[in-house]
């Protein structure tokens, strides 16, 4: 079945179908990330993940199902999105009684990446129950679950999230015993997790106890400006700088094939040529750089779709469904950030939420409307690196403040280049089980 | 038969129909530890495999025998998909029918022990070498068609009619190819993308391919098992341990941009498969050749 073998490449391409001049020279951007945007291994260590020989120990089997629902507040499903109806999520249950663990996607990914897949499999493997969860800026669950529809704004994202995981537990099946519930996310859904717990507190609806942010962002806001940046200086605007990108890797994987002995290109041969044409910062770079711009393409999409904005999207004549959207992916890919804040973001918040600036909406998308439960709720943690490519100096040292002793930082792991291996995962479980601190660990 | 088909099709209406606000699914259990050991073992093979093709190029550089492609020979990015409209709704039946019937049955399947799914799978992949080793002559590569019939002969004899690929533990690895190659080999075009029913993206060199890969295994029909209702059985039996190895979801993106996405990596593949077979055949360059306009 060749068509549905390329497919499983989607996301790898996604990411690596743009690789950039070899001799294009990054320099660190404004602050800087603790080390340096340029830091090769970083970069390399944010592409390839964790080496396989460096993984934790995983269990032999994972039981898994996957549930599709429908949420009650949904709005009208645009035809555009009609596969998207009910929201999808991926669960594991213990045999037994057990503490439930639910983990939140990273930025615009859904509920059952590889990552999820990894940190599933660890917390399956310690006695959890496994809830994994995609990004509320995941466009099926912007679809399915959001209030608004326009995906991004910390809080809104977090209180639809929040009423997503009790309409799941409650449709749980009956002999699931649950004894305890820890949230968990990465990147972007790290900072989803702490904001969710923080929501519980106040509500007590699910009594989350801890919440382990991995990798998160600070701001935002910031950390995007910084894979905007990234974008514009390692791939450049218009669409004659992505053209340019594609028709590299087309040569480079060609000649490789054209070198090589096998003219088949299977899953597996794809991977390693991905990771053959892949070669230099910049090249890591432009791939991190898509990658986002890719997540950013159907936020802005569903967003401007859902508040009307008109960017790229005709609100008197919506797409339908056998319309090709090319044209207007084509506009889409040259936009960055700044554009669907200015454009649709804040236009939207700035009419829903009174008294709001577009400052103010900026503001509020940061870690820091948390503060006092981060700095004294003992139930959170975090974890990440100190080479970690979408924090600067100052953001990881306002992490390291605000979390005193409930913050591990790894001195190389570039952003989730390090989730799954030994170290991590013996530390997020310790965490989550509250031994942490414990003295003579 | 027949029964089968309405099943499929009442299941197919009744999914269109459905508005359950809750499914819960079972999937095949996951095997963490047992993916991560074959990850190992593919980066050793993988760096073995790079370490190969440094020494592969290093002679390629040596003989001159391939001209490198610059970056002015890469097709357009834009893919040619005349029969958008068709392929957008075959794409959309697709994803209903392998949601509705296709996917179910496949994990079914995938509950089956392991040594019978390989089994099933070598199965095919045997009778699959049967059209090769005639591609194979038809693009005039001998030595690969003795290869593949090779392959073809210790497999159906000492792997027990297939069931057993013998011939990859004797280093006789599995090549197929099809009649889609052999149209590329002699120079036709991929043509416009396209969605086949229940199949997937294609090409119209593909489908046309794919029809008479089927013809040829139905010409030569070994051990009489292209005729009568059993082909019905074998064809399905095939289909779902295809669709069962694939891990490919339909709309797991959750993007409105997939179906362009798909074309564009479905297309841009070939054209690469294109390129390469080309310069292994030293054939001139196809640097003047429109693609994907």
């Amino acid at each position: 079945m060749k068509g549905p073998a390329a497919l499983t490449l989607t996301l790898l391409l996604a990411g690596a179908t743009h690789a950039s001049s070899p001799a294009l020279h990054l320099e660190p951007l404004d602050t800087g990330p603790a080390t340096g945007l340029a830091d090769s291994a970083a970069l390399r260590a944010t592409i390839f993940g964790t080496p396989p020989q460096e993984m934790a120990s995983l269990p032999e089997s994972v039981p898994l199902e996957e549930i599709d629902i429908a949420m009650p507040w949904a709005r009208p499903v645009p035809e555009v999105f009609w596969f998207d109806r009910r929201l999808r999520v991926w669960f594991s249950a213990q045999d037994k009684p057990a503490p439930l663990a639910i983990v939140i996607s990273g930025i615009g990914s859904d509920g059952n990446t590889s990552l999820l897949s990894t940190l599933r499999a660890a917390l399956y493997g310690a006695g959890y129950h496994v809830l994994t969860m995609p990004s509320p800026t995941f466009p099926g669950f912007i679809v399915a679950a959001s209030s608004t529809g326009v995906a991004g704004d910390l809080l809104q994202d977090d209180r639809d999230l929040y009423a997503a995981m009790q309409q799941i537990l409650t449709h749980l099946p009956r002999q699931v015993q649950i004894t305890d519930v820890d949230v968990l996310g990465y990147s972007l859904g790290g900072a989803n997790a702490a904001v969710v717990k923080s929501i519980d507190a106040v509500e007590g609806k699910l009594n989350i106890h801890r919440a382990i942010m991995i990798n998160p962002p600070v701001s935002l806001f910031t950390s995007v400006a910084r894979l905007d940046k990234l974008f514009a200086v390692s791939i450049g605007s218009g669409d004659a700088g992505v053209e340019r990108l594609y028709k590299r890797l087309y040569t480079r994987l060609a000649n490789l094939y054209r070198m090589s002995d096998k003219v088949r290109t299977d899953d597996n041969d794809l991977l390693a040529a991905a990771a053959v044409v892949l070669k230099t910062d910049a090249d890591f770079s432009a791939a991190i750089a898509f990658t986002f711009r890719i997540a950013l393409m159907n936020m802005f999409f569903a967003g401007d779709l859902y508040a009307g904005t008109g960017v790229v999207i005709d609100p008197k004549h919506p797409p339908r469904v056998n319309d090709s959207l090319e044209e207007t992916a084509r506009t889409l890919r040259d936009k960055p950030f700044s554009e669907y804040f200015t454009q649709v973001f804040a236009p939207f918040y700035l009419a829903h939420r009174v008294n709001s600036t577009p400052e103010s909406l900026k503001a509020d998308n940061n870690l820091a409307i948390i503060a006092v439960p981060l700095r004294k709720n003992p139930d959170y943690y975090a974890q990440t690196n100190s080479d970690d490519v979408i924090l600067d100096k100052s953001e990881l040292a306002w992490l390291q403040s605000t979390l005193g002793d409930r913050i591990a930082v790894y001195d190389h792991g570039g952003h989730l280049g390090n989730l799954g291996e030994r170290r991590q995962i013996a530390d997020m479980l310790e965490m989550l089980s509250g031994h942490w601190n414990d003295p003579g660990r | 038969m027949r029964a089968a088909v309405c099943t499929c099709w009442a299941a197919l209406a009744l999914s269109a129909c459905a508005s359950q606000n809750l499914t819960i699914r079972r999937l095949p259990a996951e095997t963490p530890a047992a993916d991560n050991a074959a990850a190992v073992k593919n980066a050793a093979v993988l760096a073995a495999a790079a370490a190969g093709a440094s020494r592969e190029i290093a002679k390629q550089n040596t003989k001159q025998a391939v001209i490198p492609l610059t970056t002015a020979d890469a097709p357009s990015m834009y893919s040619y998909d005349p029969w958008e409209r068709v392929n957008r709704f075959t794409y959309r039946f697709n994803a209903r029918f392998d949601e509705a019937v296709f996917l179910p049955v496949a994990y079914g399947y995938g509950r089956l022990p392991a040594p019978i799914r390989s089994g099933v799978h070598n199965f095919f992949d045997n009778l699959t070498d049967v059209q090769s080793t005639i591609n194979y002559a038809l693009q005039l590569h001998p030595m690969a068609g003795v290869r593949t019939l090779g392959r073809f002969l210790i497999n159906s004899t000492l792997g027990i009619g297939g069931l057993f690929d013998v011939a990859a533990k004797l280093n006789l690895e599995s090549a197929p190819t099809g009649l889609s190659a052999t149209m590329s080999r002699w120079g036709m075009h991929p043509g416009p993308y396209l969605v086949l029913p229940f199949y997937g993206p294609s090409t119209l060199r593909d489908a046309v391919g794919l029809f008479g890969d089927f013809g040829i295994s139905y010409a030569v029909d070994i051990a009489q098992l292209y005729r009568g209702n059993k082909t019905w059985l074998l064809g399905t039996v095939n289909a779902i341990d295809q669709r069962s190895s694939a891990s490919f979801r339909y709309y797991s993106t959750g993007s409105p941009f997939e179906y362009e996405t798909v074309r564009f990596l479905y297309v841009h593949k070939e054209l690469i498969e294109d390129d390469a077979r080309h310069a292994k055949d030293r054939q001139k360059q196809r640097d003047t050749t429109p693609s994907g306009q």
